[in-house]
């Protein structure tokens, strides 16, 4: 079967044929596993669950493989325990016994360090997480993978980061499209590179809500506040007006936290449809179509789905975020199945999995 | 070939993406074959593991090379299948044994190693030895930074107070600390810090020596080594990520001891009183006066440390005051000048630093 694929002519490159009985068959037992392992068989259970979720993922006309282990991800964490975790303890022991002899300055200036080597490892291990899940994926049984350790883009990040908070967190928008571009830039599928090139001004006026936000509510908190009283007032006279303006006062609470929420998932709406937009791996194009409603459905169902299953709907989470995630993700373009041979980056012979432990939301 | 040992396959051979389609036959010898207008390939049945099911299809992999991949139809000629590696679901251990029995056995392992967790500060602290101990405490905090007032008189009378309570031929090592709070600590390493604010509160030497030989009492009873090792669990138990705080100095000063270590405390301390003539009753009105002052609650304030953890002071006070002997005539631990040594030894010492790291 050679030639090409247009990935333009199905309806979507991307479908999930998962269901979530299927799935409730699988997270079930780890839920039950990981509790009688005291939280060891964690790792297991999330191979488990993702060898589910990208097997039922269908790629134009294959579907996706996780190929990463349990075991991988255990000595991951393990190694992340001896190589950072102790020096972190030590360190941080060190800098207590340093202030407690007198030595205030230097004793801070450790913990300053401690604090700092956590920040730059934060960092590094964003881009070793999504390493990591690109090199255990496959599709036709290629996969990907990224010649670089992430070293230099923890740099990247801790200086990146400080820049965008600095103008009073102006440059945020920046600095997230940076190093997005960063770690993209740097990563490959079989013989290609991704390139991406997302530009925060797309997503600024988004951002700029933020500011708006507190004169906004300022002003429904006025009009939330004396539309209390004067409903209050109308119904039961000066005690109605006091109770009107304790109901006024719980609303400008919801008001304030909903507000704000939905700022924060109206920019990340933004800014997922502008990065992933911008993203593309040789001659395909990738779109993300969700918009702020379809995440703040997704959000509220989230948390409707854990409050009323008294927290156990919590191993649901990962199937929807996966679903909505390969939905909405479009792509475009043409691959070429001959070119399209195996990625020569490497793996796991040369400790990859090290800082893989801190296997956060990579994308 | 029979149909038996032959199946439709795909498989991809990992050098590129291109799928080829066509038979997997097994030739009878230990080898199975792919044929197709594209591929040929031959491989040891031994080579091939089980990779994942997917709706209506199992994949496999080959150990020789990891990126080869076989896609198998689910329905296999029962003579092909036997050839074939088994499923796994769960990873090797919990495939053999079934869920059902492997969650049992893990459930009790779980409920042994907690079980061994939640004691091991009780039975493992005491057994450590003190050397071990003093060096933990030198590592810890070693000689707080010039913060324990000393004068000459003042450390003499301090030792005096010390001998009585400590009969010990190596004494703790005994300290008053420049703080401002009605505290006194048992520290790892045999250290013990009575506060100043303890000190220039105390009506007589005999407070002073109540309290002295509590902290004591922490010390030889080997409390303070399992009080360690409880915080250093509970510091693992939160994943380590708040270790900054929870091994710091303010975690150490507030580390609680159970109620039965501060009876033992309590009894140690009037024992060595009471083998020391010294009267019980300089202890029992400072408890006295702590629950009048704070009044008598189980949980007091987070500042009075000391005492939150504690024994009611009522009870306390109760307890001392048992303990005089009817009629005696107990002699002062300290002169009236030694008592005043101790006091103003704080304020006298011109070297002394501030505690301000609290």
């Amino acid at each position: 079967m050679h030639g090409s694929h247009d990935a333009e002519g199905a309806d979507s490159a991307f479908v999930f044929e998962g269901n979530w009985k299927d799935f409730a068959r699988i997270a079930f037992p780890n839920l039950l596993l990981t509790i009688v392992t005291l939280g060891i068989y964690r790792f297991w259970a999330t191979a488990r669950e993702r060898r589910y979720l990208w097997s039922r993922t269908k790629f134009v006309d294959e579907h996706l493989e996780w190929a990463g282990t349990g075991m991988e991800l255990f000595l991951g964490f393990v190694m992340v325990f001896v190589l950072f975790g102790v020096p972190y303890f030590g360190l941080t022991f060190v800098a207590q016994a340093l202030i407690a002899r007198g030595y205030e300055a230097i004793g801070a200036g450790l913990g300053f360090v401690a604090l700092l080597s956590i920040f730059y490892l934060g960092g590094v291990a964003r881009f070793r997480a999504l390493r990591y899940r690109l090199s255990r994926s496959r599709w036709r049984g290629i996969r990907g993978g990224s010649d670089h350790g992430g070293f230099v883009f923890g740099l990247s990040y801790m200086w990146k980061n400080l820049v965008g908070w600095i103008p009073l967190g102006l440059l945020v928008p920046w600095s997230m499209t940076s190093l997005w571009n960063e770690r993209w830039s740097k990563m490959s599928f079989g013989p290609y590179q991704f390139e991406a090139d997302a530009d925060s001004g797309n997503v600024f006026a988004r951002f700029l809500l933020f500011y708006l936000a507190p004169f906004v509510m300022f002003i429904g908190m006025l009009i939330m506040g004396g539309m209390g009283m004067l409903a209050g007032y109308g119904l039961g006279g000066e005690d109605g007006m006091a109770i009107g303006g304790i109901v006024g006062l719980i609303g400008i609470v919801l008001f304030f936290y909903l507000g704000l929420g939905l700022i924060a998932v109206a920019f990340y709406a933004k800014f997922y449809r502008e990065v992933v937009g911008s993203t593309r791996w040789h001659d395909l194009h990738f779109s993300f179509e969700a918009s702020t409603m379809d995440w703040v459905k997704l959000l509220v169902v989230d948390a409707l789905l854990v409050v009323l299953t008294f927290g156990i709907g919590f191993i649901f989470l990962s199937y929807r975020h996966w679903k909505f995630f390969m939905t909405h993700l479009e792509a475009g373009g043409e691959i070429l199945l001959d070119e399209l041979t195996q990625s020569e980056t490497k793996t796991a012979k040369h400790g990859e999995g090290l800082l893989d432990a801190f296997d956060m939301g990579a994308i | 070939m029979e149909d038996a040992f032959q199946v439709a396959a795909e498989w991809y051979d990992g050098t590129n993406a291109v799928r080829h389609s066509g038979e997997l036959s097994w030739d009878g010898r230990g080898g199975f074959s792919l044929a197709a207008s594209t591929s040929h390939i031959e491989f040891d049945a031994s080579d091939l593991r089980f990779g994942e099911t997917r709706p209506g299809r199992i994949l496999y992999r080959r150990e020789s090379m990891p990126d080869f991949r076989l896609i198998l139809p689910e329905d296999i000629p029962p003579g092909l299948a036997a050839q074939l590696p088994a499923k796994s679901d769960y990873g090797a251990w919990i495939d053999r044994l079934g869920l059902g029995k492997a969650a049992a056995i893990f459930a009790v392992a779980s409920a042994a190693a907690v079980a061994l967790f939640m004691t091991a500060p009780d039975w493992l602290g005491p057994r450590i030895p003190a050397s071990w101990e003093r060096n933990i405490g030198d590592a810890m905090v070693g000689d707080f930074g010039g913060r324990i007032c000393h004068t000459p008189a003042g450390d003499a009378a301090l030792a005096k107070l010390l001998a009585k309570v400590d009969p010990a031929e190596e004494k703790v090592r005994a300290g008053v600390a420049n703080m401002d709070m009605i505290n006194a600590v048992a520290l790892p390493g045999g250290q013990v810090l009575l506060f100043d604010g303890l000190v220039q509160q105390a009506d007589s030497p005999e407070e002073l020596a109540g309290v002295l030989g509590h902290e004591v009492g922490h010390v030889r009873e080997r409390h303070v080594m399992t009080a360690l090792l409880r915080q250093f669990g509970l510091s693992i138990l939160l994943a380590g990520a708040d270790s900054g705080t929870t091994n710091s100095i303010f975690g150490l000063a507030s580390m609680g001891y159970s109620r039965d270590a501060e009876r033992e405390a309590d009894e140690y301390a009037r024992a060595r009183m009471a083998a020391s003539n010294i009267s019980p009753l300089g202890a029992a009105g400072f408890f006295e006066r702590m629950a009048k002052q704070h009044g008598d609650t189980e949980d007091a304030p987070a500042l009075l440390g000391w005492l939150a953890s504690h024994p009611s002071s009522g009870e306390r006070a109760k307890a001392y005051r048992n303990a005089a002997k009817k009629g005696a005539n107990y002699p002062p631990v300290l002169t009236d000048a030694e008592f005043a040594a101790l006091k103003s030894m704080c304020r006298e010492d011109p070297d002394v630093e501030e505690f301000d790291f609290f």
